[in-house]
């Protein structure tokens, strides 16, 4: 499948109420078809603003946002959004949450049915249908999360630190095992993430966001083949540089170390 | 959560001996009363031989004196206004919470009436609706509509808003939203409601049975009462007392078979 580019032009946004917050300020920011793009930042430097403007969820406060032409003004049926915490429902059963987008797109119950097992099969838990949210590890609930996102057939996909509440084996495998779906049917993704290591592991481009307000700081490509290694000589001078960068602009986490 | 394997029969061998004493203490309360009343210590009157309960028991139960005529009677009222304060309850809850407006005009009015300890209108709602089914439905209905109104809301509020984000964007409409995902998140706290007010509701009946009434087992129990017939007016709390624990554990049961399926076992706190 094909995916579709974003634009996102002069987007800022601001939270009203007492103690205003200037979330984000004149992002400009193009996503080509098909390209992974990650979105790299501390925590607080607006990067879940950006994506769920993007995703249509939240309005910017200036600027506008275009997916293929079209300017994303509410959520739209090309976009898949996976959230941080996959925010399964927790009445329903694995299947039933990875049907939801089709059940409330109308869809008859049998087709969806058929669609979710499918999916459930793609991430790899051909067998979790029938069970329950609880009873699943997390990074499992994560590959439901994204199951879920991926049933409706979007041709973008928005995904916020999906990877963050797992333990770090489980990241591994979960970013190998993004790479293989985004390699059998490539579709344009912006992926959040405060990790240097992922964001390198898995980017065709990064952006560095850094905060108060919410800015694109720099960009790189990154232009190794997959599957990489953190050990790549390339791929090292590249995490050197994010570093440097991450002390230059002020952005450093005191609890973030270099690995 | 399953004990461990080695400790299975020590903690069996505890819960035997916690059984085998509260059946003890239950048999000694029982033939004390007994012994009491028999030696002539304690006046019938006052304190009914357990054995004579149990035949009144077995009386009213082999149908004596219209007794499955009264338990209908109690039934119907119970359920009628029960099964209407639940509809009301919950549509009225839904609306409050998802109309801020609604909530913050009718919220003094609700808390005003909530407050009404609801015994004290009885005798009124007699004058008004005299002695039949109708004046019953509405106690029952008054005794348990608002706190399942208080429960819907705070079940409402306790949707969360990554669950309601998940539903934005598969663009769910507003009626979607409510029906599958703030009803859900509701429903137990709309239970623990359900629950506590089943119990409310017979009250209710029994209680308006006992003020103002021609049948129902409150009927009975006053009348059994008034007539000095101690065994008989026992018999009637122990039955009254069995529909009460049979309606709790229906709503338990259908709470934990269909609408609270997900939920898991109870955990153990040490
Ligand atoms: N709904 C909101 N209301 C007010 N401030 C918010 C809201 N959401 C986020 N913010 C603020 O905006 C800034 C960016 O937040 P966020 O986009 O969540 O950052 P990130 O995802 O990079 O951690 C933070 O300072 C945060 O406190
Ligand atoms: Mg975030």
């Amino acid at each position: 499948m094909n995916g579709q580019g974003f634009t996102v032009t002069g987007v800022s946004k601001t939270y009203g109420g007492a103690g205003e917050v200037r979330a984000l300020d004149g992002i400009d920011l193009t996503v080509g078809e098909g390209e992974f793009v990650v979105l790299l930042g501390r925590s607080g430097c607006g990067k879940s603003t950006l994506l769920e403007i993007m995703a249509g969820l939240q309005r910017p406060t200036t600027g506008t946002v275009r997916l293929g032409g079209r300017e994303i003004t509410e959520p739209d049926e090309r976009i898949g959004v996976v959230f941080q915490d996959p925010s399964l429902y927790p009445w329903r059963t694995v299947g039933r949450n990875v049907e939801l987008g089709l059940e409330l797109a109308g869809l008859p119950k049998g087709r969806r049915r058929a669609v979710a097992q499918e999916h459930l099969e793609l991430v790899g838990l051909p067998d979790a249908g029938n069970k329950y949210p609880r009873q699943l590890s997390g990074g499992m609930r994560q590959r439901v999360g994204i199951a879920r996102a991926l049933a409706t057939r979007p041709d973008v996909l928005l995904m916020d630190e999906p990877f963050g509440a797992v333990d770090h084996l489980t990241r591994l495998q979960l970013q190998h095992d993004l790479l293989r779906l985004w390699a059998e049917d490539t579709r344009t993704v912006v992926f959040v993430t405060h990790d240097v290591a992922e964001a390198i592991v898995l980017a065709d481009r990064i952006v560095l966001l850094t905060p108060g307000p919410g800015r694109i700081a720099r960009t790189w490509d990154v232009p190794r083949p997959r599957p990489r290694t953190l050990g790549d000589p390339g791929l090292t001078a590249l995490r050197e540089e994010i570093y440097a960068q991450l002390e230059d602009t002020g952005t450093w986490e005191k609890e973030g170390q270099p690995r | 959560m399953p004990t461990s394997r080695t400790d299975a029969p020590a903690a069996r061998r505890r819960r035997a001996g916690l059984v085998l004493g509260q059946v003890a203490l239950l048999a000694g309360v029982l033939a004390l009363c007994e012994a009491l009343v028999r030696g002539n210590v304690v006046s019938s009157l006052y304190l009914p031989a357990p054995t004579d309960v149990l035949d009144e028991v077995v009386l009213l139960l082999s149908g004596d004196n219209g007794f499955y005529g009264n338990l209908a009677v109690t039934l119907q009222e119970f359920l009628t206004g029960y099964l209407l304060a639940v509809a009301a309850g919950i549509l009225f809850g839904l609306f409050l919470a998802l109309v801020p407006l609604a909530e913050a005009f009718f919220r003094p009015f609700l808390a005003a009436l909530m407050a009404v300890p609801k015994v004290t209108v009885i005798p009124l709602l007699t004058l008004w609706f005299g002695l039949g089914l109708g004046h019953k439905v509405i106690i029952v209905f008054l005794f348990c509509f608002f706190p399942i109104v208080y429960n819907t809301i705070a079940g409402v509020k306790q949707t969360s808003a990554d669950h309601l984000k998940v539903a934005r964007s598969f663009r769910a409409s507003r009626f979607q939203v409510i029906t599958k995902v703030v009803l859900p998140s509701a429903v137990p706290t709309i239970f623990a409601a359900l629950r506590v007010e089943a119990a409310a509701a017979l009250v209710g009946a029994i209680f308006g049975e006992m003020v103002a009434s021609k049948a129902g087992l409150g009927n009975g129990l006053t009348e059994a009462t008034s007539l000095y017939d101690t065994p008989r007016a026992f018999a009637f709390i122990i039955l009254i007392t069995l529909v009460s624990v049979a309606s709790v554990t229906v709503i338990d049961q259908l709470e934990k078979r269909v609408f609270l399926k997900w939920r898991p076992r109870q955990t153990r706190l040490r």
